[in-house]
């Protein structure tokens, strides 16, 4: 019997249709009911789906997925070829009837507040443990409890203020508990991204269902971090491993909806037990830090010495009271699996009840009895390492005892006849089913769900909604995205209306509540060299198309030139003279070649990284301007190019570079960074501008019109003087002209104009050398006259240039940390 | 057995750092088996920030920050220590092995010293099966463990060939174990890792050794060494030491500095420098009787 759609909707239509082939297996489904009938949870989603029809229904989620492609939401994924990949998003939601949400966001608070409790007792006088309600092994065993931060007798305070649960509804419609994720939780953010794509896709389905917003979770977790401020004038951060990290987005994003300053490890240093953001205006005062870095990498001094992504000295100031690190260094010692196998006991000692949401059941090997026990369902249970330490066979994680190889499990039971004490043994659980659309219709498909709650200082507060994985394969066990699946938002019907909120407008217009002279050190380099890439890029693309344009034998010369000009540049292999590459070889190679550091390909990929490190700081537009470029410079020119192939890659690409720089000069706060953006164009464009003269300039009418062609000038010199251009006004409107926005001189001017303006360091008065090279290089010009130019000036001010970028560079960057001992 | 403890830590880096920071566990402490009569740890350039305390394991840690430009660090140990003469228990009267075994996994200690710390896989030693099988054959069913422990470390001793040109202080006992070869800290870190595979807790001991020169020749200025040795947990007659280098229980020659999971907790002189350049080190050490004493 396939589903019915409830009466008005009971002709064949559009639902109907895609329900026609929906066939629970049997467990638990989130759609439909044993006997084949549409929960009242769904029915509102079902009837107003109905009305907008199939082809609404389509092209609805088509922009959905434009949207969550162009505001660069990836996930990076280990181990693959190109390391990033789109955020899968199933086009349904989860739905979660107000009355089992009541049921789940109470367990979800509960159990914050016991998991609290046990690390408030690890890190203080380990009562517990002393009054034998839990063996010593259960923290002395996990490698997450950070011993340099044990306070005998120091216990209370707040370890867990950020805490996500991963739940599983059972195929008997009971929610349990999968695993606790008291570290560093990730999804927050993803799942306000699935949110802002779902409800634009749908925005009368989202208002007619009254859904729960989101925005108010986050707002109160912003509130209580700007609480725990002790300096007034102090910064919050969000503390991310880089840009390598598989959530690294979620970490851009939520730095700038939440308006905390994105760091990593080496803009922060600890002096005298407080922390500072190491900023172009100099070290600024941090007394709160949101961790997204394992507890382990944090101080390369206490803990990790391999670290390259903590700070040294960090855990010592969090021990001084000077920075309150959340959640507290050493909170991923409550995900260990063993302690699922003490907590209902241990809740029933220290609660009076076990938790409202049942823990999977779980066995540690550290009695012996429950070691016996594993021993005789070994085939049948999933066994695990009870602290993460690699276990024969599975490793650091889990897998089903039958379905190991024949000497994985004699190795795996020795193990547990030697050290039970390291693995755990768990239940198997068959899992619900949600509707999945595919093109087959709608299909059951097994989730889970991420839920996450966040301390206001009064209390547990549960984001209502969450993070749902779904799969794709209709086997009931284990799923995660790592391994595949899709993300599907979660949405929790209220019982009565909600009220609207920012959240979809506050996305919009993102709050940056940044003021200037915050910018760290680091992302100032990025964006510096962002800017010099960038320029790079759009120099080598005007001389690889000036070349083009000169492929006819009349100028067989000209060609050649230019194309040895590339080969000095790097952008093209040595060729013999008199053989320069054909045009379709040179465009290839510039554009293309792999192995040239400066071609077109290198530069945007080069741009590109130093783009994706400072997420946080330009638009989603211009972010996604870049990655347009990458992509069409990826893509291989054919072969046998067509006519006209090259020159329509080319206009492509200045085209996008052109598209960036607009985004970059309009669209971006006349902050600090800007200025940095700024700086690395001006410098690049007027390096580029004097080795063009110094290897061109000459009485040759080609060269005077090759040189106005790649300064973009020419129109600006036919509107002043009717002559064939010639050597000298040609080099004042390029080299001179402090009006023409290509010049070296109008550079030079831009560059001044920002140096003067830096936040100087008074202390280390770094960038005085920078303004006064600066001045000099302005002042040079300004006595220089276009008819008697010295030969050699052209080279000098380039060279000038070069030294004023290394000043400036240094000038942010500081030295490799180096370790001894 | 009173000593004479001097011992220098000489870093010379390659050009001037802003900025270091340090951790420093060199001196020794005061206890049950060992008395410091006197101790004095002095660094140059004098530190912008010292904080003397203790760490988890109850070692001396002196955390050091120096924030004006340096090109060396010297950290120089004196102290004169008194190493007293324990009751000697005889391996035989030791429970079990497996029982204490039981007794580790059960523990409701949490103190600095109890065994529970000692048993698990740790930073620098993980288990391993080869290592595990390695020390199996030292313990059949019911020997008392340091009958067990005692025959392990005589076997690393005889097994095993001192090279210091085989390891460095990064190698993984698994590595050491398959040269066959290493020194004082890899053959303690493989006697750990195998004790720890049969669920015995076994600590790292770092400490110095008295070496006693040739008959007939002067004992060399600064020629003593550094050492490591392994701490075996016996159940109720509590940490006894053994010294797989020597094949032998450590003695009233072997004077303890800092105790630990591996030689990750006790590393004497860790740091973060800020600088592009490499460094040079040297050490001294002098462990000098004090004559009279015995």
């Amino acid at each position: 019997m396939s589903p019915r759609v409830p009466s008005p909707l009971a002709e064949p239509s559009f639902m109907t249709g895609l329900m026609a082939t929906y066939r629970p297996t049997g467990g638990h489904d989130a759609l439909v009911d044993a006997n084949g009938q549409i929960r009242p949870v769904w029915q509102g989603f079902i009837a107003e789906a109905e009305r907008m029809g199939a082809d609404a229904f389509a092209q609805r989620f088509a922009r959905a997925d434009a949207h969550l492609a162009s505001s660069g939401v990836v996930h990076r994924v280990y181990g693959d070829g190109d390391g990033v990949r789109p955020w899968p998003l199933s086009h349904m939601p989860v739905l979660v009837s107000a009355e089992d949400w009541a049921h789940l966001s109470a367990g979800v608070a509960e159990r914050a507040a016991f998991l609290n409790a046990f690390l408030c007792d690890a890190y203080g006088d380990a009562a517990f443990v002393r009054d034998g309600l839990v063996p010593a092994a259960l923290y002395a065993g996990s490698p997450e409890w950070a011993r340099p931060m044990v306070q005998n007798g120091q216990g209370g305070g707040q370890p867990l203020r950020f805490y996500a649960a991963d739940l599983a509804r059972g195929a008997d419609g009971q929610w349990r508990v999968l695993s606790d994720r008291t570290q560093a939780p990730s999804g927050a953010g993803y799942a306000v991204e699935n949110r802002l794509a779902l409800a634009r896709a749908l925005p009368d389905l989202y208002r007619s269902l009254q859904i729960e917003r989101l925005a108010g979770f986050f707002q109160a977790f912003r509130a209580h971090l700007v609480s725990l401020k002790r300096n007034p004038d102090a910064r919050l951060a969000l503390m991310s491993p880089g840009p390598m990290n598989e959530t690294y987005f979620e970490h851009s994003y939520l730095a700038r909806y939440l308006g905390l300053v994105l760091v990593e490890g080496q803009d922060l240093v600890v002096r005298d037990g407080e922390v500072f953001i190491r900023t172009v205006a100099g070290l600024k005062p941090c007394d709160v830090l949101w961790r997204r870095v394992d507890s382990d990498f944090t101080d390369p001094l206490e803990f990790n010495m391999r670290s390259r992504l903590g700070v040294p000295g960090l855990a010592d100031a969090v021990r001084r009271g000077g920075v309150t690190v959340v959640n507290d260094i050493g909170s991923g010692l409550a995900e260990s699996r063993a302690l699922m196998a003490v907590m209902p006991a241990l809740a029933e000692k220290i609660r009076g009840h076990d938790l409202r949401l049942p823990t999977l059941n779980t066995q540690w090997g550290i009695d012996q009895t429950a070691a016996q026990w594993i021993d005789e369902h070994f085939d049948d249970l999933v066994i695990g390492s009870a602290f993460g330490a690699p276990l024969p066979g599975i490793g650091t994680g889990s897998a089903i005892g039958g379905s190991l190889s024949h000497d994985d499990r004699a190795a795996l039971r020795q193990h547990l006849h030697r050290r039970g004490v390291d693995l755990v043994a768990q239940e198997q659980i068959k899992l619900a089913t949600t509707p999945v659309l595919t093109s087959h219709g709608l299909v059951p498909r097994p989730f889970v769900l991420r839920v996450f709650a966040a301390w206001t200082g009064e209390g547990w507060h549960v984001m209502p909604g969450g993070l749902a994985r779904v799969s794709d394969s209709d086997d009931l066990s284990a799923v995660s995205l790592q391994r595949g699946g899709r993300s599907a938002d979660v949405w929790v019907l209220s019982e009565g209306p909600v009220a609207e909120t920012t959240l979809l407008r506050g996305a919009h217009t993102p709050r940056i509540r940044r003021s200037p002279g915050s910018l760290p050190s680091r992302a100032a380099d990025n964006l510096f060299w962002l800017g010099r890439y960038v320029e790079r890029t759009e120099f080598m693309t005007r001389l690889l198309r000036a070349a083009l344009a000169r492929a006819d034998r009349n100028d067989a010369a000209i060609y050649e030139a230019i194309c040895a000009t590339l080969t000095s540049w790097g952008s093209l292999a040595a060729f013999k003279p008199g053989e320069p590459p054909l045009p379709a070889e040179l465009a290839r190679a510039v554009l293309h070649g792999w192995d040239r550091p400066q071609s077109i390909l290198a530069l945007s990929r080069n741009a590109l990284s130093a783009a994706s490190s400072i997420r946080d700081r330009f638009s989603p537009d211009a972010w996604r301007v870049l990655n347009d470029l990458m992509a069409l410079v990826e893509k291989p020119l054919m072969d046998a190019l067509p006519e006209g192939e090259a020159d329509d890659r080319v206009r492509d690409v200045l085209r996008l570079l052109a598209a960036f720089s607009g985004l970059a000069q309009d669209n971006m706060n006349r902050l600090i960074g800007w200025r940095f953006l700024d700086l690395g164009k001006r410098i690049e464009r007027g390096i580029a501008m004097a080795r063009l003269i110094e290897r061109f300039a000459s009485d040759d009418p080609w060269a005077c019109d090759l040189l106005l062609e790649l300064g973009d000038s020419t129109l600006t010199y036919r509107l002043r003087y009717v002559d064939v251009p010639e050597r000298a006004p040609v080099l004042d409107l390029l080299l001179l002209d402090p009006a023409n926005p290509r010049s070296l001189a109008f550079q030079v001017a831009r560059i001044n104009d920002h140096l003067t303006s830096m936040p100087v360091n008074a202390a280390e008065g770094r960038l005085g050398p920078a303004a006064a090279l600066a001045m000099a290089i302005q002042a040079t010009m300004t006595a220089s006259d276009a008819i008697d130019l010295p030969r050699e000036l052209p080279a000098r001010l380039a060279d000038d240039l070069m030294r004023l970028s290394e000043i400036i560079f240094t000038a942010h960057v500081q030295p490799d940390t180096g370790r001894s001992g | 057995m009173i000593y004479d403890i001097k011992q220098t830590t000489h870093y010379a880096y390659g050009e001037s750092v802003p900025v270091s920071r340090h951790m420093i566990r060199m001196q020794p402490p005061h206890d049950d088996g060992q008395s410091v009569i006197a101790a004095s740890l002095n660094v140059q350039p004098a530190p912008h920030e010292r904080n003397d305390t203790r760490d988890f394991f109850g070692n001396h840690l002196t955390q050091i920050a120096i924030d004006a430009p340096h090109e060396t660090l010297t950290v120089t140990l004196h102290a004169r220590v008194r190493v007293e003469q324990t009751a000697f228990i005889p391996a035989d009267d030791t429970l079990a092995w497996e029982e204490v075994v039981r007794l580790a996994r059960e523990s409701s200690d949490i103190g600095p010293h109890a065994p529970v710390h000692r048993l698990f896989p740790s930073r620098m030693v993980p288990l391993d099966p080869a290592l595990t099988a390695y020390a199996a054959l030292s313990f059949p069913v019911g020997r008392p463990v340091l009958a067990g422990a005692t025959e392990l470390a005589e076997r690393i001793q005889a097994d095993f060939v001192y090279d210091p040109t085989a390891t460095a202080v990064d190698t993984d006992p698994v590595h050491a174990f398959a040269l066959r070869r290493g020194v004082c800290q890899d053959f303690a870190h493989i006697m750990i890792a195998g004790l720890r595979g049969l669920g015995l807790p076994a600590g790292y001991v770092s400490g110095f050794l008295r070496t006693v020169p040739p008959p007939g020749q002067q004992r060399l200025e600064g020629a003593d060494a550094t050492h490591a040795w392994v701490s075996v947990w016996c159940g109720p007659k509590g940490w006894i030491g053994l010294d797989p280098t020597n094949g032998m229980r450590a003695d009233l020659d072997h004077v303890r500095i800092a105790e630990g999971r591996d030689y990750a907790d006790v590393a004497p002189l860790d740091g973060i420098i800020w600088s592009a350049a490499g460094h040079s080190l040297s050490v001294a050490v002098d462990v000098v009787p004090v004559s009279g004493s015995a």
